[in-house]
C-alpha cells in the first residue's frame, strides 16, 4: 500500500539533512513567502530554477517528488484552462464566442510557476528531516500548540484513516459492489464516507480518552531534542535569504 | 493484612442516550492482586473501568488509593492507575514509539533525562527496546498492543488496568503478554472475553451482566461453572472442561 510518508528519505545525506531544522524551516520559509508574494512572470521562472536547484541538491528522488506533485499539477491545469478564456487582455485566438487573452494565459503560468515552487519546497524543507524532528522545531520555533497538535494527529491518523477506507471497500467489493458511473454507485460511495465520519467520531473520544488517561490536560507537550547551530547552518541562510530579496528587488524593478 | 487499593460502593453509570451501564457495583481490589473483569458484550466491563482513573464520573463512592476521585488528586490517580484501552490504534496518537511512551511521563512533569529513563525501561519490559524511533504506523498489529502497554508502564503505576489485551493477537504475541502481565508485580484489572488468559494472569474474577455484578470469586470455580457461565452469556475455557 502507497503511503504518504513525506519524511522517507529523512535518512539520506545532504547540505538540507544536515541543516539545522529551525534555521532551515526559517529561511526556506522566508524564501516560500518571497515566491507567493512575486508578481512576475521572469522572477518566477528563475524562482523555479533556483527551487530546481534546490530540490536536487536535497538528494530526494524526483521520481517521489513528482508522485506528490501530481495533484498540484492537476489543479493548476484548471488555471490553465479558466484563466485564458476568463481574464481580460490582448485576444490571441477568436473561436465564436471563446476568446483566449494572452494576459489569462501569463496569468495562470504566474500562478503555476508559483505554485509548483512553494510546493517543491516543501520536500528540501521537511522532507529532509523525521516527522517527529519537524514537530520539536515548530515547537522551539514557539509555533501554536493547538496547531502543533492539528498537524501531529492529522499525519498519524491519516495512515489509520486510509487503512480503514480500504477495509471499507474491500467489504464492500466482497459482496458484489463495483464502481460504475450511476447513481448506484454515488450512493454506496456516500454511504461509505459517512460511516467513516462516524468511525472517525468514535474513535476522536477513544483517542481523547486514552491521552486523558495519561495526564492530557489540553496542552501538548512534547520533549525537545538537542540540536546545535554551527556556522555552516547560517551560511546556507544567508545564501537562501539573499538570493530571495536579490529576486524580490529585481521583481519589483521590472 | 492487605492495603486496599481499590474501593468501588453504589457506583451507578447512565450514559447520555438513557442506557443504564452500571448499577450497584461495589468492589474491592487488594494491593498485588490480579482481577479479571468478564461478561458478555455490553455488560459494562469498559465503562466500569473507564471510572477507575476518573474518565467517567457516575453516582456512588469510589476510592483509588485510599483517594476519593475528584478534580484536585485526579492527576495523581491518572499517574497511579495506568489504562490499556483494546484498540492501540487509540493509545498511540503520537507518531514515533518514544513520543508515545514519554507522553505520560512528560505529562507528569518529569525531567528529560528520567522521562528518557522511563521510556527505555517500559520498552525492555515489553521487549521492543530497538523500537524507540519507529513511527506507529510501522508497527504490526502485535507490536503495536506491546507498545500500548509501555505507555503506561512508564508512568509511576501501582495500579494496570487493561481492556480487552489479548484481542486480535495471534497465539505467540498473546503469550507474550500473557508472560509479561505475570511477570509484572502491580495491581491489575483485566477486562476480557479470552478466558484462558483470565485463568493463566489473575487470581480473582468478576463476573459481570447488565451493569451488576453477578458473582466474585476464584477464577477456576467461577469459570467451570457450566450452568453460571452459559446464563451470562460465556462458555467454559476449555482447559477446564
Amino acid at each position: 500500500m502507497h503511503l504518504p510518508e513525506i519524511d522517507k528519505y529523512a535518512e539520506r545525506k545532504s547540505i538540507f539533512h544536515s541543516w539545522e531544522p529551525r534555521i532551515k524551516l526559517v529561511s526556506l520559509s522566508f524564501l516560500i513567502f518571497s515566491i507567493v508574494l512575486n508578481s512576475n512572470l521572469t522572477i518566477a521562472f528563475f524562482f523555479f530554477l533556483l527551487v530546481i536547484f534546490l530540490v536536487f541538491l536535497s538528494n530526494i528522488p524526483f521520481s517521489f517528488i513528482l508522485i506528490h506533485l501530481r495533484w498540484v499539477l492537476l489543479f493548476c491545469l484548471f488555471f490553465f484552462i479558466i484563466m485564458p478564456l476568463t481574464f481580460p487582455g490582448d485576444k490571441i485566438i477568436k473561436l465564436n464566442f471563446i476568446h483566449i487573452s494572452l494576459e489569462g494565459i501569463k496569468y495562470a503560468s504566474l500562478i503555476t510557476l508559483r505554485a509548483i515552487s512553494a510546493i517543491l519546497l516543501i520536500f528540501p524543507m521537511i522532507g529532509t528531516m523525521k516527522f517527529d524532528t519537524t514537530i520539536k522545531t515548530l515547537q522551539k520555533l514557539k509555533i501554536p500548540n493547538k496547531f502543533i497538535q492539528m498537524i501531529i494527529f492529522t499525519y498519524r491518523y491519516i495512515f489509520v484513516f486510509i487503512e480503514e477506507t480500504r477495509k471499507m471497500f474491500i467489504a464492500a467489493n466482497a459482496r458484489g459492489f463495483k464502481k460504475r458511473t450511476n447513481i448506484y454507485t454515488l450512493k454506496i460511495i456516500g454511504n461509505l464516507i459517512g460511516m467513516l465520519f462516524i468511525r472517525s467520531f468514535e474513535r476522536t473520544e477513544n483517542i481523547y480518552n486514552c491521552m486523558v488517561s495519561r495526564g492530557y490536560t489540553g496542552y501538548l507537550k512534547i520533549l525537545d531534542d538537542d540540536s546545535k547551530v554551527c556556522r555552516k547552518d547560517f551560511f546556507k541562510a544567508f545564501f537562501i535569504v539573499i538570493v530571495a530579496i536579490i529576486l524580490t528587488i529585481v521583481g519589483g524593478t521590472l | 493484612m492487605k492495603k486496599e487499593v481499590i474501593n468501588i460502593k453504589g457506583l451507578e453509570y447512565t450514559y447520555p442516550d438513557g442506557t443504564i451501564a452500571l448499577s450497584g457495583i461495589d468492589l474491592t481490589v487488594f494491593e498485588g492482586e490480579s482481577v479479571g473483569l468478564i461478561g458478555p458484550n455490553g455488560a459494562g466491563k469498559t465503562t466500569l473501568l473507564l471510572h477507575l482513573n476518573g474518565i467517567l464520573q457516575g453516582k456512588g463512592q469510589i476510592k483509588v488509593l485510599g483517594l476519593e476521585i475528584n478534580d484536585s488528586n485526579l492527576m495523581f490517580i491518572r499517574n497511579r492507575v495506568g489504562m490499556v484501552f483494546q484498540n492501540p490504534e487509540d493509545q498511540l496518537f503520537m507518531p514515533t514509539v518514544f513520543d508515545n511512551v514519554a507522553f505520560g511521563p512528560i505529562n507528569i512533569g518529569l525531567e528529560k533525562c528520567k522521562v528518557e529513563d522511563s521510556v527505555k525501561k517500559a520498552l525492555k519490559e515489553v521487549e521492543m527496546e530497538e523500537s524507540s524511533g519507529r513511527y506507529a504506523h510501522h508497527l504490526s498489529f502485535g507490536e503495536k498492543k506491546k507498545i500500548a502497554l509501555a505507555t503506561v508502564l512508564s508512568m509511576n503505576l501501582e495500579i494496570l488496568v487493561l481492556d480487552e489485551p489479548s484481542s486480535n493477537l495471534d497465539p505467540g504475541a498473546r503469550r507474550h503478554l500473557i508472560n509479561s502481565l505475570t511477570k509484572l508485580n502491580l495491581t491489575k484489572i483485566v477486562a476480557g472475553h479470552d478466558l484462558e488468559m483470565i485463568l493463566d494472569t489473575c487470581n480473582r474474577v468478576v463476573l459481570l451482566n447488565k451493569g451488576k455484578i453477578i458473582t466474585n470469586g476464584e477464577p477456576k470455580k467461577i469459570l467451570a461453572n457450566k450452568s453460571l457461565m452459559e446464563t451470562h452469556g460465556l462458555e467454559v475455557p476449555s482447559s477446564l472442561l
